[in-house]
């Protein structure tokens, strides 16, 4: 993106070599003494203290012992952390697909109807992502309470039996993606609305010509167009996702017997409730590599798109 | 369509499709309208039932025989009352604004400034840069708490809002950058040609002629920052515990649920209390944020 | 308190709630000169409960001439936890602090031996109970003074109209507002208990019993487990489960009772078993009297039909669901001795009795001696059904903690993590076989041994 720029005042001191040279210098200078505020946020408060969670990751309970790896052997012995990890991919993964799923389908219908109606609509179904999440999943909370669950009020209106939204650990999984599909839901909708307007109108025009169905002028018109958008949202969503914290701290704490814990719930647990920061820090890096391999793939595919339409 | 229609005339195989094209744009604006309506309801149900709650006595929350969960009976404000005239309460309200408008000062400083530098101005390594920014986030919060909470410690800022002012940068700096990179990136090249010949420097390109043009990208990024720091909760969770530094989200979350004995009215009342300053940011700038939003991802 | 709950009554007692949370903003005295003392407290959860520590701290400083300010902590999303840890880790913050029940020893070498002051109170009201100085006295000092403010018993709070009427139980005949043990008493045992809760189970009044991780589902099951003698570790923290009878024995009676409470008790918090209660739709739950301080606002008829009994016994004898805290002195702190002096004021027999009756008689002392407080007799209505709430010599019921006898850096991980009540869960909810079960809290226990 900065190579437009680079070009044009490459042309411009072109024509004394001495004084471009200096040019280039000072301008160098000069944008790395701007972009250094930002250098230091990154260095000082994200680099290095995940380099410092790295060490401490390493070390015992009282921090006064060197013990390599051991605290991930030990996670990693443990089966409640196994099931955590699990619980954090199952999170993540099925939140994610459907935060997609539907924000599509949402972006979709709403990019069907007349542009008069849409930002109505739009600033209807924004509303969740709107409100701080701890404490709309705090409204959620109070609708899953087992005695007085609004939600099954509703359900046993129809008859249905009431259910236990937070006590029954495949319940309490769902609830907590549902309310995270709820909150995320509207992102992926904005941003797969702004892709389906930047969809030039003659490519549906061509292929409302050659007969084609509207299944497939999603598949081969919109969804290609939208490759990029899609992957960066989703990759977004899934570094977002993984890292989510609040739900799971309000609404369930872990429980029902640890089945909801996601590395972050955890992490607090060990690392700041029961004093073994440590091994918090060990639970925290755990997503780290997890999320690096899944960001190379995503950003990796991107680039090649980028590419091959050049 | 126009073009489609044109060739209909002689051809009764086509013409016949067109019919169907139409009834299926019916079926479709239906469907579309169905689903859209069916969303709204599911989005909009808990803030309508957290406002119904924050309507009620804590009586008639109470009472679950005479009374329905999703209307309020004998509707009364004494929760919002009770809140307003609470000084703690407006303390949390205070030290939201007060860290949310120093966060978002010191984030649109760091990341316009070092966005133009990456995004107009070429230095080695500026490209890895512009990339690395956002790959930061693949550091979250919830990953660099733990470690935060021993720097911030040592530095004596553990309690205070000031602690806050410190990292919440790092949950708001990347994004800004990014977005701002790509409204710089979009701005035609010819403008700073154009300011070079005319003999200004870097910064007054920058102050007279680059902020203007991206004001409304400006605009996202501010709202993006105001929204991430109003809402933040990982790190006041960890690092403030005495009511009087602590900031909305986890003032709410942490003071009004009173241990075993909850006051569900005041609760949600608090809740929507603390929702409402970006609600009300969005009613208003919500086109500008969501130009900003999608600029970065559509030209990146 | 005793007025009747109006619309305008209600807001004030709404009111009361948020009040009680405003930070006792600190109380500076012109006249101080002896200095400057800051003590965090645990922010009380009945509302007006911490007036009484505020008029004490002001008495105090007026007649020691010391600037005395005292911070309400909420426990509450572990906040008073996460301070204590803050100004371990951070070496500074208050002079002293309410400590959670493990606390004390794990955090040891950073707190100010107080043998002096318990000396002293010990002599004066004789012993502290057992619970309480194995929680506070760690590596051979006591490390801090159990508090009063607080310090909660977790009983039977019991509806004896549905008692009566399900179970057939008259609970206010066998444990009447009176010194003796009525008709029954001596049937009142886990087993009676279980009839009694299959009986409200189907009348459709379940009992409220949480089975989650947090302190009330923890308290009572710790003291289930020690009324069967059931322990997970010994002294060292070695496990103790292998070919361990009992603890089967005790795990096997919760998982039959289990089958007769809500289905979703396993996520429940501290409030859910007193929503259940105040809803109407609980016969019985363990809890301090907080619950029925609230349906006296909000339910007053439920309220009306509450009363305490004492915890059921095991085959070990009567064990009492117990969560005491300590008042630690950091060892970092400025004034020790103005906080020696002062916690050791507040610890006296009328400072106590104030607490208590701030606190509807909520808090409980360390002592044995101080049982016997008016409050418990008239408060109410009904009147009198606090009486039971203390432990009373005739309950012949000892406190009870869970996890105990293990090295604290262990028990406070298992109390964290709720290891007894996963281990029910995971037979009565989770499906498992019982060894495997076993199996898993043995590993799991192993596991947080190592890398201390």
């Amino acid at each position: 993106m900065a190579d437009g720029a680079t070009l044009a005042i490459a042309q411009q001191g072109a024509p004394s070599g001495s004084s471009l040279k200096r040019f280039a210098r000072r301008r160098s200078t000069i944008a790395f003494v701007m972009t250094l505020p930002l250098l230091l946020v990154i260095g000082g408060l994200v680099a290095w203290p995940a380099g410092y969670a790295i060490w401490l990751s390493m070390l015992n309970r009282r921090m006064n012992t060197f013990i390599g790896l051991g605290n991930f052997e030990i996670l990693l012995d443990s089966e409640t952390f196994r099931m955590v990890i699990f619980q954090s991919v199952f999170f993540a993964v099925t939140a994610v697909i459907l935060k997609a799923l539907i924000g599509f389908w949402l972006a979709h219908m709403l990019h069907h109807i007349p542009t008069k109606g849409q930002r109505k609509w739009r600033g209807m179904l924004l509303v969740p992502w709107v409100i701080p999440p701890a404490l709309s999943t705090l409204g959620w909370w109070w609708m899953f309470d087992p005695s007085y669950s609004s939600i099954n009020w509703l359900l046993n209106v129809f008859a249905v039996p009431s259910v236990p939204w937070l006590g029954e650990p495949w319940w309490a999984r769902i609830s907590v993606i549902i309310v995270n599909v709820w909150y995320g839901a509207p992102f992926f909708m904005i941003m797969y609305l702004a892709a389906l307007k930047s969809v030039p109108e003659q490519l549906y025009e061509a292929a409302a010509i050659d007969g084609a169905s509207s299944w497939q002028r999603l598949r081969y018109v919109t969804l290609p167009m939208m490759r990029n958008i899609i992957s960066i949202t989703v990759l977004f969503s899934l570094i977002v996702t993984f890292a989510n914290y609040d739900i799971v701290r309000v609404l369930t704490n872990g429980g029902p017997r640890d089945l909801t814990h996601v590395f972050a719930s955890y992490a607090f647990q060990v690392g700041i409730l029961a004093g073994n920061i440590p091994r918090g820090a060990a639970v925290s890096l755990f997503m780290f590599p997890i999320l690096a391999v899944i960001a190379f793939f995503v950003l990796r595919g991107i680039n090649r798109r980028n590419k091959e339409e050049m | 369509m126009s073009a489609s229609a044109a060739a209909n005339r002689d051809l009764p195989s086509i013409y016949h499709k067109a019919g169907s094209l139409r009834a299926e744009r019916r079926w479709a604006l239906w469907s579309a309208y169905i689903s859209l309506i069916f969303a709204a309801i599911i989005m909009l149900a808990p803030p309508v039932y957290m406002l119904m709650t924050s309507l009620k006595t804590s009586a008639e929350i109470a009472d679950q025989l005479n009374s329905t969960p999703w209307w309020v009976y004998s509707p009364t404000l004494e929760n919002y009352a009770a809140l307003i005239g609470n000084e703690m309460f407006r303390g949390f309200f205070w030290n939201s604004v007060k860290v949310t408008v120093l966060v978002v000062a010191v984030t649109m400083v760091i990341s316009v400034l070092a966005a133009f530098a990456l995004g107009r101005m070429r230095f080695w390594g500026s490209q890895a840069l512009a990339t690395g920014v956002f790959l930061t986030y693949l550091i979250p919060d919830t990953l660099l708490f733990i470690p935060l909470y021993q720097i911030v410690g040592s530095l004596g800022l553990l309690n205070s809002a000031w602690g806050l002012v410190l990292v919440y940068p790092t949950l708001t700096v990347p994004f800004c950058t990014w977005i701002m990179i790509g409204y710089f990136a979009s701005i035609p090249k010819e403008l700073d040609e154009a300011a070079l010949i005319d003999g200004a420097n870097w910064m007054q390109m920058l102050w007279k002629i680059f902020i203007p043009v991206a004001l409304p990208g400006i605009i996202a990024a501010t709202i993006f920052a105001f929204t991430v720091s109003w809402a933040a909760f990982v790190y006041p969770t960890a690092f403030i515990t005495t009511p009087e530094e602590m900031p909305m989200t986890i003032g709410v979350v942490s003071q009004l649920i009173r241990g075993d004995t909850f006051a569900w009215g005041q609760l949600m009342a608090g809740a929507l209390l603390a929702a409402l300053p970006p609600v009300i940011v969005y009613a208003f700038l919500m086109d500008y944020y969501i130009a900003g939003l999608t600029a970065g991802a559509t030209k990146g | 308190m005793a007025k009747t709950v109006s619309r305008r009554g209600a807001l004030r007692a709404g009111a009361g709630v948020l009040a009680a949370g405003t930070l006792g903003a600190p109380m500076v005295h012109a006249q101080g000169s002896a200095g400057n003392l800051r003590i965090a407290f645990w922010d009380h959860w009945v509302p007006g409960g911490n007036d009484a520590l505020k008029e004490l701290g002001e008495t105090w400083g007026r007649q020691n001439r010391v600037n005395v300010s005292l911070d309400f902590i909420n426990t509450t999303g572990n906040q008073l936890q996460l301070t204590a840890a803050a100004q371990a880790q951070s070496r500074s913050g208050h002079d002293a602090i309410s400590l959670t029940p493990w606390d004390p020893g794990a955090y040891a070498d950073q707190l100010e031996p107080v043998d002096d002051v318990i000396q002293r109170l010990v002599a004066k009201y004789g012993p502290i109970n057992e619970v309480a100085e194995f929680l506070a006295k760690r590596q051979g000092a006591w490390r801090g003074i159990p508090a009063t403010s607080g310090t909660q018993n977790k009983p039977a709070c019991v509806r004896w109209d549905l008692f009566q009427q399900h179970a057939g139980i008259d609970i206010r005949a066998m444990w009447p507002a009176k010194a003796e043990r009525g008709p029954g008493a001596d049937n009142w045992t886990w087993e009676t208990f279980l009839k009694a809760a299959e009986a409200c189970q189907k009348a459709g009044f379940a009992f409220g019993l949480p089975m989650g991780q947090f302190t009330d589902a923890v308290d009572w099951v710790g003291a289930l487990f020690n009324s069967y003698g059931a322990r997970m570790t010994n002294e060292k923290g070695e496990p103790t489960i292998r070919n361990n009878d009992k603890l089967r024995q005790a795990v096997d009676y919760a998982v039959r009772l289990s089958r007769f409470l809500p289905n979703d008790v396993w996520a429940w918090d501290d409030a859910s078993n007193n929503r259940a209660l105040i809803s109407g739709r609980s016969a019985l739950i363990f809890n301090p009297p907080s619950a029925w301080a609230v349906a006296k606002r909000d339910a007053p008829d439920v309220a009306e039909k509450c009363w305490y009994a004492p915890m059921p016994a095991g085959p070990e004898g009567r064990f009492n669901a117990y969560l005491p805290y300590t008042t630690g002195i950091w060892s970092f702190s400025r004034n020790k001795n103005a906080a020696k002096s002062f916690l050791e004021f507040i610890s006296q027999r009328d400072s106590a009795e104030a607490i208590t009756n701030k606190s509807s008689g909520y808090d409980i002392p360390p002592f044995a001696t101080m049982t016997d407080f008016k409050i418990w007799e008239t408060v109410g209505p009904p009147e009198g059904f606090q009486f039971n709430y203390p432990v009373k010599p005739h309950h012949q019921s000892k406190q009870s903690i869970a996890f105990s006898p293990a090295p604290p850096e262990l028990a406070q991980q298992m109390y964290i993590q709720g290891m007894n009540t996963k281990l029910i869960a995971r037979i009565a909810q989770g499906g498992e076989s019982m060894d495997a079960a076993l199996g898993w809290a043995e590993r799991e226990i192993n596991n947080m041994r190592r890398g201390l």
